[in-house]
């Protein structure tokens, strides 16, 4: 059984120009110690969707389609046994280490907060879990860092305490949204190989949510590319690398900056992201894609098979693979 | 610690001079009050009739009033009088505004607008007018009056309460502790309250002089603290009819409500530039008031 099932989710959020449909009707499974990685640009829905995961919705904001953890919908539950769910069975890292700990308190009392919670431990049990959780995420001399307060510590550091809280109480899913979009580049990838390290140790399994293909090519076993809030691509992840499929994927990936490029300008989808209160009738991508037809401004494309395990959205699958000249390998 | 200057020391006093005068004002203001509980030149309820409406001499420092009781002596149980009024009040408005806008706040939807709609209702009315109103209908005496002031403080805390705790609310961190799986009576004491708690304790600073304005007022009306207990707004209002003939007698009481109004107002601006340094450079640039 999954440990994850998200079947046909679809968020919709209250907007001035009426309900905006944040993320529209998508579907993935993440496996025991599996980690999916989910990437697009900022307004795909991203994150919108690892906040429906946790139940964390914004006010006004509506649900539909099933959440199902090892076989249990989530969306049954009532507040509070949802929070039992969240920290003991999913947790999550935030993007801004800076401003997600509270300014307020010190680090071993928001370490030890959600220790004495869910695991039921008392103080002294607590305090010493939170060493240990400090030392493994890398903040060796504990004590320094135990009662130190937010500001007294670098992005990093930050970030590594808020990894400790989320791994704190043995969760089985771990979502990252976008963990080192805020951190210097130097620090990003020890931040990446901590989480991949820690999530690989205990069996975890990991949602990484990120706009930077390079995070997503070295922390994920699967990947899923979002688009105007639906999957476009999703496969593993050497698989999607290796022939992307999807037009969206193909100009992510061209625009890429590689280092050696010299002095050209930078390649761009044309385009901006759709408004998602006004989001076009067919596929969402029609309207920037160089490759639609008429049809595609109508219909919207299902999801068909183009490699093994690998699949796209898109209704002119055959041209785009054909005339596909990006890629790792370019 | 790096250690300091006499000239640095200087400056920082400089710096936070409102805090330091309004703190120095109402720690004068305080002294009375407990001394007065231990001491007093002579006894306040004493009447002396024979004495009566002398002006300051060695033995009655600030003079005699109608009755003949020392003036000062009176200023200083006054000033606990004053005291109690403005702890009581700003504690009644207090606890409960702040547990009703942490309340809104943490609730949203039809509760908030609930709470935050009878705040505006009872700021409609002017303080001093629904005091007034409070106590026309109690009857007067000092608890009454505790309550009336009290009551008028409840929507004032509970504006600025709703207002600090729904701008925490929106903070990343609180998402956090969301994720975290804390509740939202958790996530109030443990995450919101302690991150507004500055304003809260600038706000009843500001409302504690507030409250001894009021209480004045009050009793001046006559439906204060009631004789025999001495107070500073009665005291003005007994001094009216001996103006002319002793002046003192309303420039002593004047003088220590300006003082005392002054102090904690000082203090509460000082409060507010020592913790929120932003807002007071803001302020100096021009940009807030």
């Amino acid at each position: 059984m999954s440990v994850l099932e998200v079947d046909r989710l679809t968020v919709s959020l209250p907007m001035v120009g009426g309900a905006a449909r944040a993320v529209r009707g998508i579907s993935f499974r993440l496996e025991r110690g599996e980690s999916l990685g989910i990437v697009g640009e900022s307004g795909c829905g991203k994150s919108m969707t690892a906040l429906a995961l946790m139940g964390l919705l914004p006010d006004g904001g509506t649900l539909d389609g099933s959440i199902a953890l090892n076989g249990r919908n989530l969306r049954t539950l009532d507040e509070a046994a949802m929070c039992h769910v969240r920290g003991n069975a999913i947790a999550m890292v935030f993007q801004e280490p800076m401003t997600s700990l509270n300014p307020v308190h010190t680090i071993g009392k928001q370490l030890v907060e959600p220790l004495m919670l869910h695991l039921g431990l008392d103080r002294d049990e607590a305090k010493v879990e939170a060493f240990s959780l400090l030392e493994r995420v890398g903040l060796v001399d504990p004590q320094r860092y135990y009662s130190a307060f937010p500001h007294q510590l670098s992005g990093g550091q930050r970030q590594r305490a808020m990894i400790a809280m989320a791994l704190s109480c043995h969760p089985e899913v771990l979502i990252a949204d976008e963990p080192t979009t805020a951190l210097d580049v130097t620090v990003q990838g020890q931040i990446l190989d901590l989480i991949y390290d820690v999530v690989s140790e205990r069996q975890m399994s990991l949602i990484m949510i990120s706009h930077d293909l390079g995070v997503i090519a070295q922390t994920v076993d699967r990947v899923a590319v979002m688009y105007g809030g639906s999957i476009v691509e999703q496969g593993p992840t050497a698989e999607v690398f290796a022939q992307l499929a999807h037009p969206y994927t193909q100009g992510l990936f061209a625009a890429v900056p590689q280092v050696g490029d010299g002095r050209r300008r930078l390649r761009t989808i044309p385009g901006t992201v759709p408004e998602l209160a006004d989001l076009p009738q067919g596929c969402t991508f029609a309207g920037r894609c160089s490759l639609s037809r008429e049809s595609c401004h109508h219909q919207v494309p299902d999801m068909r098979s183009v490699g093994p395990n690998h699949m796209a959205a898109c209704l002119r699958l055959d041209a785009a693979m054909a005339t596909s000249t990006f890629g790792l390998r370019r | 610690m790096t250690s300091r200057t006499p000239s640095d020391l200087f400056l920082l006093a400089l710096r936070h001079r409102n805090l330091l005068l309004g703190g120095a004002l109402s720690t004068l203001i305080i002294l009375l009050a407990v001394i007065s509980l231990l001491w007093t030149p002579h006894s306040a309820y004493e009447l002396d009739v024979a004495n009566k409406l002398k002006p300051p001499s060695s033995t009655h420092w600030l003079g005699t009033d109608h009755f003949g009781r020392d003036v000062a002596s009176l200023i200083m149980v006054g000033a606990q009088n004053s005291l109690v009024v403005g702890f009581v009040a700003v504690g009644i408005g207090m606890a409960a505004g702040v547990l009703l806008g942490l309340w809104a706040s943490a609730q949203r939807g039809w509760i908030e607008e609930l709470i935050m709609r009878l705040s505006d209702f009872t700021f409609a009315f002017p303080a001093i007018l629904s005091a007034i109103m409070i106590t026309a209908i109690l009857g007067p005496g000092a608890v009454n009056s505790i309550l009336a002031i009290g009551i008028f403080n409840i929507p004032v805390f509970a504006r600025v309460t709703r207002g600090s705790a729904n701008a925490i609310w929106a903070r990343e961190f609180v998402l956090a502790a969301r994720a975290a799986g804390k509740g939202r009576i958790r996530i109030t004491f443990e995450h919101v309250l302690p991150n507004i708690l500055s304003v809260i304790i600038v706000q009843a600073t500001i409302f504690f002089a507030i409250a001894i304005l009021a209480e004045a007022a009050l009793s001046y009306l006559g439906l204060g603290t009631q004789p025999p207990q001495p107070s500073w707004g009665r005291m003005l209002n007994e001094a009216q009819t001996f103006l002319y003939l002793s002046p003192h007698l309303a420039l002593f009481p004047g003088l220590v409500i300006v003082v005392s109004v002054l102090g904690f107002n000082m203090l509460g601006d000082g409060l507010r530039d020592w913790l929120d340094p932003r807002l007071s450079r803001a302020r100096l640039s021009g940009y807030a008031q």
